[in-house]
């Protein structure tokens, strides 16, 4: 809210620099965002924040301003004149919960013209336009006292003044214009004919104040700040008059409100005052009665109080000290303060007043507590790892395109009900867009070698709510590596995280035209593949790329422990084999037949090289094979080697589709 | 014979003074003592000798045969030889790492600074619902005090609209784990958190927050200061000072705003517009948390006796933080994720 200091000054002196008083009430917790010069006067521009609605007010901030300069306001409170009584209409409130209370004061007579300088100068430096000399009374007097009002062409009403809610569809014209259409959410103001006002929002076009309005019907009220909120979001309005309802107003100076606008409208506008009429009744509000204890306000802010600094605090913010000893207090909280409900009510307001900065900074002595294995610690290691081998690390985005996923395939996808935009409208079934689309970027920036990983959450739809699941996602493009490339990393996240028992199954996967699935315990935990080239197409890419994503949970409770195992201290002995594989065989038919044949003797084996050569028969591929023997318990002879060996090499070389180079 | 002994290894010294280099002491290595070499020459003469001969050739043979080999190892190892020049100015090899992201680096650096200072880290999830996000946080359904939190809603069926919705902070974590452990607690929780706000240079629809709270019989107000200036001493230096302003959030009470002084310009107030530091615009501050005393009406709604416990709690952006403390002027780079700016960050 914007705010004028020649206007605080018609509360109190003020005399510190602007400047100055910047940094004073921001540090007491009114946070001004900006100052502006404007003529001879500074606009301040503060943060109200939702508990303190008498900011709301040039009263209220001239309160705080006092409290921070240590000085004593000066409220000059108008003389409520309630007579004489308006006669031949009646005002009806329908329901007394949407409004308490209800003042007209009608004035007749006027003549309406522009406003004088300082009234112009009060309202377009408190951010309101300047409109003629009787709108811009009813601003500024609901700028100094809280109190929103509203000034109705007199003449243009017909019978009585109804305060209810809008019938079904029925039509409204606003004084900015707009036509809409109520509902039963929008509370009304209509006379015997017609909606007149839509209560505590806007008024309406058919009644409102120009320069050609002789009489008018001066309108303050007390509504119920939740029907304000519900009827001007209905319609999707905003203005200065429903802000301040849907935060509460005073009962309290809503006469001296009106009261002042009628005498300052007469002053400025001719006219006189032809009546008064009220519905409901103004509330009597009693102050809030709270006992505190020093000690446990000490307690709560590590700062000794002592009974009579508090006092002190407490009565420049206006409190009544009810009663007090050297332990407690009863306060009296002040009646312009709804928002002070319970004793940390008060430790604020004289924390805040008193200073943050004097309150000493001291460590918490938390008492430690035995590490668990969590996700964040497991997330680290997992980062640590794949930093190791080569990937970098991306943050993508969680919410991604409806369109886009559906297209390849994905369903049942979890929808925001009020997306930013249309390409961001789900949450992600899957960590593979995200990737593909970095990898894409940097691609087209020049960057060949280009592998990520990220570790984040991807969302699936369950019968009742949601799943939320943390996965390692990892792809790649093939200038920075093949696909096995992948599996081994793979292999190595496995055999980090000392999971013994696991195995690669063919099993086709979303995205992917080749993909294994990765089974531990009998259940998959992730897949690895090469993305289709449909995917890539769509995408823009013409590298291959590669993908692999892992339940980061499931790979968590699959854990295994590190535990020392003997190794043989003999050497391994190695021999060679070139194999010429028809393309119907797979690797792993002859991987196992190597295993199964040598028995105790096998320790691992390698690829040497592949090769598809001229000399090679139509659909068959070559490779040589280097397979290492070794015993736990003794020195391997060459000659039991070489009859092993020559055994493997016969036992592959009757197989159909195996040769033996 | 003796004579062609005699030669020889006259021969052998003057080539052995003529060679520098490694290369040339393995020339002549083949050169005397190969399988095509003089010596072995000498030896095959030896079957035609007499028995006497045999014997007194073979052995003197065989000592200037130890002798060549010996000398030739001497010049091996002796300092004297020069060793082959490198050209050490060749271009490194690149080292095979990648690069872990710098949010998730800061996010580790702030979770360790607390972890040291005796808290647990515990994640939250993102799909939340509104008793988490809003009404456990003493922030009504339908109140004002909702309004400056825009949050992104899942769309439901009419009977549960507006039930599930995406975090807009990480604040809900405090009343899970609140609801579900007794104190004493403390506890630190990094997130992704959601919010509809346009992107530009400074916002974006998701970004990351780090929440921590503390509750316990004797936690206060000054336990919250000194636990961040703590954090903020070690994160970003330790000549850095706080400010705390007093300000409102619904679920703390009191409430303040902290400030580091500028770590760009060392927190010099200057309000000329040509000189003012870009960072904190000449104010020598800078926002960089929000946080208070735990609000009882929130201990509450977890179903913690507030006259018996207290806590504080505090939340930040990482984003910022990390914009802040490695001048990094624009929020998009972090979810760009161009390799040439994710290299810059060695860490
Ligand atoms: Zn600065």
């Amino acid at each position: 809210m914007k705010f004028s200091l020649n206007f605080i000054k018609e509360f109190l002196e003020v005399k510190m620099p602007a400047q100055d008083l910047v940094e004073a009430l921001t540090m007491s917790g009114m946070e001004v965002e900006n100052l502006e010069k404007s003529g001879n006067d500074w606009v301040f521009d503060i943060e109200v924040t939702s508990n303190r609605y008498d900011w709301l007010s040039l009263l209220g901030i001239a309160r705080e301003v006092a409290v921070c300069l240590g000085k004593k306001l000066d409220i000059k409170y108008p003389k409520v004149v309630k007579e004489p009584v308006l006669l031949g209409r009646k005002i009806v409130i329908e329901d007394s919960n949407d409004c308490i209370f209800y003042v007209g004061r009608v004035i007749r007579g006027l003549n309406i013209s522009a406003s004088p300088l300082w009234l112009k100068q009060r309202v377009i430096n408190c951010g309101i336009n300047s409109i003629n000399s009787v709108v811009d009374v009813t601003n500024y007097c609901m700028l100094k006292w809280g109190n929103p009002l509203h000034a109705f062409d007199y003449d243009k009403l017909k019978g009585d003044i109804f305060v209810r809610r809008a019938k079904k569809n029925e039509e409204f014209i606003g004084i900015d214009g707009k036509e809409r259409i109520l509902s039963k959410d929008n509370l009304v103001i209509a006379d015997a004919e017609k909606v007149i006002a839509l209560a505590g929002v806007i008024g309406a076009k058919n009644s409102e104040v120009d320069e050609t309005t002789k009489n008018i019907f001066l309108e303050a009220a007390l509504f119920l700040p939740l029907s304000i909120r519900r009827s001007r979001r209905s319609v999707g309005l905003d203005t200065e008059s429903s802000y301040r309802f849907e935060r509460m107003v005073n009962p309290q100076y809503l006469e001296f409100a009106s009261e002042q606008a009628a005498n300052l409208i007469k002053e400025l506008s001719g006219g006189v005052f032809f009546g008064y009429k009220e519905a409901g009744k103004n509330p009597t509000i009693k102050p809030k009665r709270i006992m505190i204890n020093f000690s446990s306000l000490s307690d709560y802010l590590g700062l000794a109080c002592s009974a009579s600094a508090v006092r002190q605090i407490l009565e420049r913010l206006g409190f009544k000290t009810e009663s007090i000893s050297k332990e407690t207090a009863v306060f009296l909280a002040p009646l312009f303060r709804f928002d002070i409900q319970r004793e940390v009510d008060i430790y604020e307001e004289f924390s805040r007043i008193y200073g943050f900065d004097k309150i000493p900074s001291s460590l918490p002595a938390i008492k430690p507590k035995v590490k668990e294995p969590n996700s964040y610690e497991f997330k680290k290691e997992v980062r640590r790892l794949l930093v190791s081998m080569g990937l970098n690390e991306a943050v993508t985005f969680s919410i991604e395109s409806e369109e886009e996923l559906t297209g390849l395939g994905y369903e049942n996808l979890i929808k925001i009900a009020n997306p930013l935009r249309k390409k961001e409208n789900v949450m992600r079934p899957s960590l593979c867009q995200g990737l593909l689309k970095t990898i894409k970027y940097n691609l087209n920036r020049s960057q060949s070698n280009v592998s990520f990983f990220e570790i984040a959450n991807i969302y699936t739809k369950l019968k009742s709510g949601f799943e939320e699941t943390s996965q390692i996602g990892i792809a790649y493009s093939q200038g920075f590596n093949d696909f096995f490339f992948l599996k081994g990393l793979v292999n190595r996240l496995l055999d980090y995280f000392d999971i013994v028992e696991y195995e690669f199954k063919p099993e086709s996967a979303k995205n992917m035209s080749n993909s294994l699935s990765i089974v531990v315990g009998g259940q998959s935990i992730g897949c690895l593949g090469k993305i289709d080239r449909q995917v890539k197409k769509d995408l823009g890419i013409k590298e291959d790329l590669f993908f692999s994503q892992i339940n980061l949970q499931l790979l968590m409770k699959a854990r295994g422990i590190k535990k020392y195992q003997p190794f043989s201290n003999y050497p391994a002995v190695c021999r060679d084999i070139s194999i010429a594989l028809r393309k119907d065989k797979k690797f792993a038919d002859v991987e196992k037949i190597i295993v199964k044949k040598s028995k105790d003797y096998f320790s691992s084996l390698e690829i040497l090289d592949r090769y598809q050569g001229q000399d090679l028969e139509k659909n068959y591929q070559a490779f040589t094979l280097r397979i290492f023997y070794q015993l736990p318990e003794r020195t391997l002879t060459s000659d039991e080697i070489d009859s092993l060996h020559l055994m493997i090499r016969d036992q592959l070389n009757a197989q159909d589709g195996i040769q033996i180079r | 014979m003796e004579e062609k002994l005699r030669i020889l290894e006259e021969e052998f010294k003057a080539d052995l003074s003529q060679s520098k280099t490694q290369e040339e002491l393995d020339a002549l290595k083949v050169k005397y003592l190969g399988r095509k070499s003089k010596l072995n020459d000498l030896f095959s003469l030896i079957p035609a000798l007499s028995r006497e001969e045999k014997s007194i050739f073979g052995k003197n043979l065989n000592i200037l045969k130890n002798k060549i080999s010996q000398k030739l190892d001497q010049s091996s190892n002796s300092e004297e030889r020069q060793e082959e020049l490198i050209d050490l100015t060749y271009p490194a090899k690149p080292m095979a790492n990648g690069y872990q992201h710098i949010l998730s680096h800061v996010t580790e650096q702030i979770c360790s600074v607390f972890e040291g200072l005796g808290f647990s880290v515990v994640e939250g999830g993102e799909i939340e619902d509104e008793w988490h996000n809003f009404s456990a946080l003493n922030i009504p359904a339908e109140h004002p005090s909702r309004d400056v939190f825009d949050t992104f809603y899942m769309e439901l069926k009419e009977k549960d609209k507006g039930k599930y919705l995406l975090r807009s902070h990480t604040s809900p974590t405090q009343i899970r784990v609140m609801s579900s452990l007794t104190p004493p607690v403390a506890v630190i929780s990094p997130g992704r958190v959601y919010r509809p706000d346009e992107v530009d240079a400074t916002h974006s629809f998701m970004f990351n927050q780090v929440e921590g709270f503390a509750v316990d019989e004797d936690i206060n107000f000054s336990h919250l200061k000194g636990a961040l200036l703590h954090f903020a001493r070690s994160f970003f230096a330790s000549s850095v000072n706080l400010r705390f302003r007093p300000h409102f959030f619904p679920f703390t009470e009191p409430s303040a705003e902290v400030d580091v002084s500028c770590v760009i310009c060392g927190g010099k107030k200057n309000n000329s517009v040509n000189q003012r530091c870009s960072v904190c615009k000449g104010k020598g501050w800078v926002e960089v948390l929000g946080c208070g005393m735990i609000h009882p009406n929130v201990l509450e709604a977890c179903g913690i006796n507030s006259r018996k416990y207290k806590g504080f709690a505090f939340g930040m952006g990482i984003e910022r933080l990390t914009m802040l403390k490695y001048g990094i002027n624009d929020i998009r780079l972090f979810y760009d994720n161009d390799q040439r700016f994710l290299k810059q960050f060695q860490v």
